[in-house]
């Protein structure tokens, strides 16, 4: 199982020294928290996609192609990226960008943004999410697995002949997750194309989480993918450890009655009780995150927000550096061990497994698309029509 | 509190949810929501069902009410609530009337609810006032809620003033008893024909991908 952070990216005032970062402040953290996620072992740093203050993460790709070049090992990923509101031609170029700078280091999560008046900043309507979500990408993909792409739909203007660059890194698009809280057709959406799912709980009861997941894993199997227990599933989750429980639990305390979230409504002692949200020793996270497994069945990404809340960059660290030293390698056994079968995926699947699966079914794509016509439509890029059409032309 | 009774026989079961605003202990508003549930077991039973009476107090469950808006999930005894008045085959619900409507808690628990999930449902209103002159506050505020929910609302709602609680039954006016059995009688009637059908099952709705990508 992989073990990460993913991040908001809000500016909020520290409740404990009325500090409140500015955004280059904000964003240089994010830039130190993701080095050193890396230098500390865990296997993702996922950055939100926001477009209101007050979240600084508006522009994923510059962050994650700058932390592709200064970290080694760690995976790149978004939570979530907006498949409603971004142009699906943008997404195709900037996220394959992404995949050729970080050598196939990184994935990416759907999901549709929540706040109703950023839609329309960026010409669309929140009324229509789903659809929005279900045509940008059936598109998308098309435009990383088809070299010349005739298309037309009904959010944005067609396209003929459109070659999206560079072509994704040895032909093979990046693994795709797609994030929902609420809503069954992205289950469905995710399990239709055999993409990853991953149910950012960290605001919900566990009832529901499982629910949702069953519901993917069952029509996963349902679109032929494998069984639904192959399914690739991620969650969501919340920290805050110290060495002893009642330290985290006094130094936590303000932060969370403070925070724009949840304070000022359930006490601490409820929202950990019916929520992923743990605030104690290493052990008791390790001892609650344990038993998820056994609520939605072995899954492949544990995600944890640990920058949130006005939380100092120290503290921060620190908690990386807990996950890293303590909670992951114990969890990380734990976990496993509960996996029922082999051939059931122990991690989302690696750039250099998609590439060996894709090459043993004939499905790696071109890696450069020049002036020879597209071998399945025929058609080539607009631009390089072969010299011989265009003296037929002429 | 559950109180089952009644001879079982060739009649389904029913369950009622009772629904009471009031703030004080005793309320009047739970006294005049006993009085209605007791009326319709009593018709009920008279035709051969036997009933399940469920009564929630909006006063315990005020805090967690709160939390549900803010946090937009359900817990513990309120989930326990909402299950019980989603479930049931018939509703009353009373409220006391402040300032001119129903109580903010009577409104921010059926704010939490799912809409859809008392469609169809037979429901009996009452409410209590410090004086008669707040009575049509079920008709203009309490009714079009429901209306709202598409709940099927019984036509006959009670509304109980303090004078009314005082009246003896020689007094001219002393309708209180009277309009609490005639509404049992209305609720009554509509639950024995109606059996609620279980909680919607929130993926059964779900399109499959293919329409989906046809609607898009």
């Amino acid at each position: 199982m992989q073990f990460g952070i993913f991040s908001v990216s809000d500016v909020t005032t520290d409740p404990t020294t009325g500090h409140t970062p500015d955004d280059t402040e904000r964003v240089r953290n994010m830039l130190t928290i993701a080095r050193h996620a890396d230098e500390a072992g865990l296997d993702v740093f996922a950055t939100g996609e926001h477009h209101n203050p007050p979240f600084v993460a508006s522009s994923p790709t510059t962050m994650l192609g700058y932390l592709a070049g200064v970290t080694k090992h760690i995976t790149l990923s978004t939570a979530t990226t907006l498949i409603t509101t971004n142009d699906p031609v943008r997404l195709a170029e900037e996220y394959a960008m992404l995949q050729v700078i970080s050598d196939g280091r990184m994935d990416l999560m759907m999901g549709r943004g929540n706040t109703g008046p950023v839609y329309p900043w960026f010409g669309q309507d929140i009324r229509q999410g789903i659809p929005l979500a279900i045509e940008n990408y059936a598109l998308l993909r098309r435009l990383w697995t088809e070299d010349v792409v005739d298309w037309e739909g009904k959010f944005r203007t067609p396209l003929q002949g459109f070659t999206s660059t560079p072509r994704p890194l040895d032909g093979v698009p990046p693994f795709v997750w797609h994030g929902s809280i609420r809503s069954p057709e992205i289950a469905e959406q995710a399990a239709f194309y055999g993409d990853g799912f991953l149910h950012n709980n960290i605001f919900w009861p566990m009832h529901h989480t499982r629910q949702m997941v069953r519901f993917y894993r069952q029509r996963f199997e349902h679109y032929g993918h494998g069984r639904a227990d192959q399914a690739i599933v991620g969650l969501g989750g919340q920290v805050f450890m110290r060495k002893r429980s009642q330290d985290a639990w006094n130094e936590f305390r303000p932060y969370f009655d403070e925070a724009p979230v949840y304070g000022h409504g359930p006490s601490m002692e409820d929202f950990t009780r019916e929520t992923p949200l743990t605030v104690g020793s290493p052990q008791q996270v390790i001892d609650r995150y344990a038993s998820f497994v056994d609520e939605v069945g072995y899954y492949q990404r544990q995600l944890f927000l640990v920058d949130h809340a006005g939380l100092p960059l120290k503290s921060v660290l620190e908690q990386i550096d807990l996950l890293g030293e303590e909670v992951v390698p114990e969890l990380r056994k734990i976990v496993e061990a509960k996996r029922p079968a082999d051939d059931v995926p122990l991690n989302p699947p690696t750039h250099a497994e998609r590439v060996a699966a894709a090459r043993a079914a004939g499905e790696a794509g071109a890696t450069h698309v020049g002036d020879t016509a597209d071998p399945y439509t025929g058609t080539v890029a607009e631009g390089t029509q072969p010299a011989a059409s265009q003296e037929a032309r002429a | 509190m559950t109180m089952s009774s009644g001879p079982s026989g060739i009649h389904p079961t029913r369950t009622l949810a009772v629904v009471s605003a009031g703030l004080s202990q005793p309320s009047s508003t739970r006294l005049l929501a006993d009085r209605l549930a007791d009326a319709t077991v009593r018709e009920l039973e008279d035709a051969g069902h036997t009933v399940r009476v469920e009564t929630i107090e909006l006063r315990d469950l005020a805090h967690a009410v709160v939390d549900a808006m803010l946090t937009r999930f359900p817990t513990g005894d309120l989930a326990r609530a909402l299950e019980t008045v989603t479930g049931a085959d018939g509703l009353i619900a009373v409220s006391p009337v402040f300032t001119t409507s129903y109580s903010g808690l009577f409104k921010s628990f059926w704010d939490v609810v799912d809409p859809d999930s008392v469609t169809g449902m037979p429901v009996l209103l009452g409410a209590t006032g410090g004086t008669a002159r707040h009575s049509l506050a079920l008709e203009y505020t309490m009714r079009p809620l429901f209306t709202y929910l598409r709940a099927d609302v019984v036509p006959t709602s009670v509304f109980a003033a303090t004078d009314d609680w005082a009246a003896s039954a020689d007094d001219p006016g002393a309708g209180l008893p009277r309009r609490i059995a005639r509404a049992g009688r209305d609720l009554a009637q509509r639950v024995a024909r109606r059996e609620n059908d279980g909680p919607v099952d929130p993926f059964a709705a779900t399109p499959s991908f293919t329409e989906l990508l046809g609607g898009s």
